[in-house]
């Protein structure tokens, strides 16, 4: 396999995306480590049906 | 007591902050029982589990946050909603207020437009949502870590399949351990830089190994946490195989370590065969495979975790010495003679799956059955996981004990109150513990039983009782909460300290083994 793009990770400086509970990007920073937090909540608000509503209309990014 | 709820709509708090949220409910006064959380169709359920779904919250949906407990009175129910309230606010102002602290972005895609160099995403929402962001992550040429569990197989596969079309890590779904970079991500340990690449499908496992090598003054160059499905036919063990192409391809890692509990019958031919073709020496941890398969690969075979650090270590002219069979026969027999006629059996109360079974297996080669809420057969199975019988051990990480309430790791106290329960039954002998450190978990795990060790030593003082208690604590000096602090804390309040899990659990049976042979040769 191609390994080009996980050695570039392992040569990079680390910067997370969280998405998800902040406890985790809070346990990163504390380390040092740079971290980008995405306010996530479940699409349309939980509801199932309008969530495969919004798939099929493309409105999931 | 009479039922109160409180509902906010539009409110979103994430599962984390909604399970220690129910944690300081439940730690408030004039409360039977509360829950809090989003209004998703488990919640009710839940909910309806402990009696506490009204007319009103079945009407709620998933855009609804909603709290909800029986309480002596209004009053009560007010005063537990605003300790909860005063643990929840802070975090929110930060994230709202204050220019200097990062900002929180809508979605993964906003988050990579803010900021390019992001090149790993974090990913710890509900099992259902899991492959939605991951997908997304990947997309976006992020490497992931995905801490969400309970992810079906074939979305496991989805998502890896994806990841390794496109070059990127995929650790996970139900990925507990990664150190990427120095960093220590999900529920890790702070661990040295060094020669060792580590790729596992067992979370403790890698940490086990890691903190051992950290220990003996060596390092992790990475360690790949791959969950612990990933080695299942379903799944075909594909970032196990991407983990060692990796560590293999890596300049920093002169040695690899592989960790695996059990591998499917499809998946292992692969391992065994790409493992047969690694250029790097590799000491291979397989717990179900045959001893003589792995060797034929060029590997070295390594019985346990104990045995897998202490193997990587002779790789480079170190040695971890751990104690030996002999001087935990000394230990045991220094305190057998303590223990009262009634004392006979080890209770063990664990904060997680992957320690229990080590300690179990350990502990039925010399003392026989082990009764457990997961226990090794199933005839061992404990009718009720609050009361121990015979030699037992508890696993607290259970869904049975953090439904409504964050994993022991994250908050001990689910944990808590096995050490007072065991304490006073008059046949228990040892009281088996594991401590596992990590940034996001509690600061002071040690520290926060401490009073009922205390308080169970004095209890049975009194009854005319000695209990032995015997702890492994799993971290390094790196961590927030310096492994070696929290084992003097431990060992100052009379408990017998192990090096390791294993060591710990050899202890505490070894000292029911003379115990029994004591009694035998006084009858």
């Amino acid at each position: 396999m191609n390994c080009d793009k996980i050695l570039s990770l392992f040569r990079s400086e680390l910067i997370t995306v969280n998405v998800g509970p902040k406890l985790f990007a809070e346990a990163l920073e504390k380390q040092g480590y740079q971290t980008v937090q995405v306010d996530w909540k479940p699409v349309a608000g939980g509801d199932r049906e309008m969530q495969e509503i919004l798939a099929v209309l493309g409105g999931l990014d | 007591m009479n039922i109160y709820t409180k509902v906010e709509r539009g409110r979103y708090i994430d599962s984390l902050e909604t399970l220690l949220a129910a944690s300081i409910l439940n730690e408030q006064p004039g409360l039977e029982i509360g829950y809090a959380g989003m209004a998703t169709e488990p919640f009710k359920d839940i909910l309806a589990d402990i009696c506490l779904l009204t007319e009103e919250i079945k009407g709620c949906d998933g855009s609804c946050y909603v709290v909800a407990a029986r309480a002596e009175s209004q009053a009560a129910f007010d005063a537990a909603v605003a300790a909860v309230e005063a643990n929840l606010a802070p975090k929110q102002e930060e994230n709202g207020e204050g220019e200097d602290l990062p900002k929180a972005y809508p979605s993964i895609k906003a988050a990579v437009e803010a900021c390019p160099r992001a090149n790993l995403c974090s990913v710890a929402v509900p099992g259902e949502y899991a492959l939605a962001e991951v997908k997304k992550a990947l997309n976006a040429g992020l490497h992931c870590v995905v801490f969400s569990n309970n992810v079906p197989l074939s979305q496991e596969r989805e998502m890896k399949e994806l990841a390794r079309e496109k070059g990127l890590l995929c650790m996970g779904p139900d990925c507990g351990v990664a150190n990427i970079n120095g960093a220590a991500l999900v529920l890790a340990s702070v661990n040295n830089r060094g020669p060792f690449g580590i790729c596992g499908a067992s979370g403790v496992g890698i940490q086990h190994v890691a903190a051992i090598l950290h220990e003996a003054g060596s390092g992790v160059s990475q360690t790949i946490g791959t969950g612990g499905n990933d080695l299942k036919n379903e799944v075909g063990g594909i970032m196990m195989l991407m983990g060692i192409d990796a560590l293999e391809a890596d300049p920093e890692t002169s040695y690899i370590a592989l960790i695996a509990r059990r591998i499917g019958d499809q998946v292992e031919p692969a391992i065994l065969d790409r493992v047969s073709r690694c250029k790097k020496p590799v000491v291979a941890m397989f717990m179900s495979s045959d001893r003589a398969a792995v060797e034929r690969t060029g590997a070295i075979w390594a019985a346990d975790l104990d045995d897998c650090a202490q193997k990587c270590l002779r790789l480079i002219g170190k040695d971890y010495p751990l104690e030996t069979e002999a001087q935990i026969r000394e230990r045991a027999a220094q305190v057998v003679p303590c223990l009262a006629r009634e004392q006979k059996y080890v209770r063990g109360a664990f904060s997680g799956g992957t320690f229990m079974d080590e300690a179990m297996h350990t502990l039925v080669e010399g003392i026989g059955p082990v009764y457990s809420n997961c226990p090794l057969k199933e005839q061992w199975r404990l009718p009720d996981s609050h009361r121990s019988v015979c030699n037992a051990c508890v696993d607290y990480g259970e869904e049975e004990f953090t439904r409504g309430r964050p994993h022991p790791a994250i908050d001990p106290g689910v944990r808590r109150p096995a050490i007072l329960r065991e304490a006073a039954d008059p046949e228990t002998a040892v009281i088996l513990l594991d401590f596992i450190l990590t940034p996001p978990g509690h600061m002071d795990p040690v520290g926060f039983v401490l009073d009922d060790i205390r308080k169970a030593q004095a209890q049975t003082a009194a009854a005319g009782r000695q209990i032995v208690f015997v702890a492994s604590v799993l971290g390094t000096d790196a961590d927030f909460q310096n492994v070696n602090d929290q084992r003097k804390k431990l060992e100052d309040a009379g408990v017998l300290v192990c090096k390791t899990n294993r060591r710990a659990a050899m202890l505490a049976g070894e000292i029911i083994r003379q115990k029994q042979e004591r009694d035998q040769h006084e009858l």
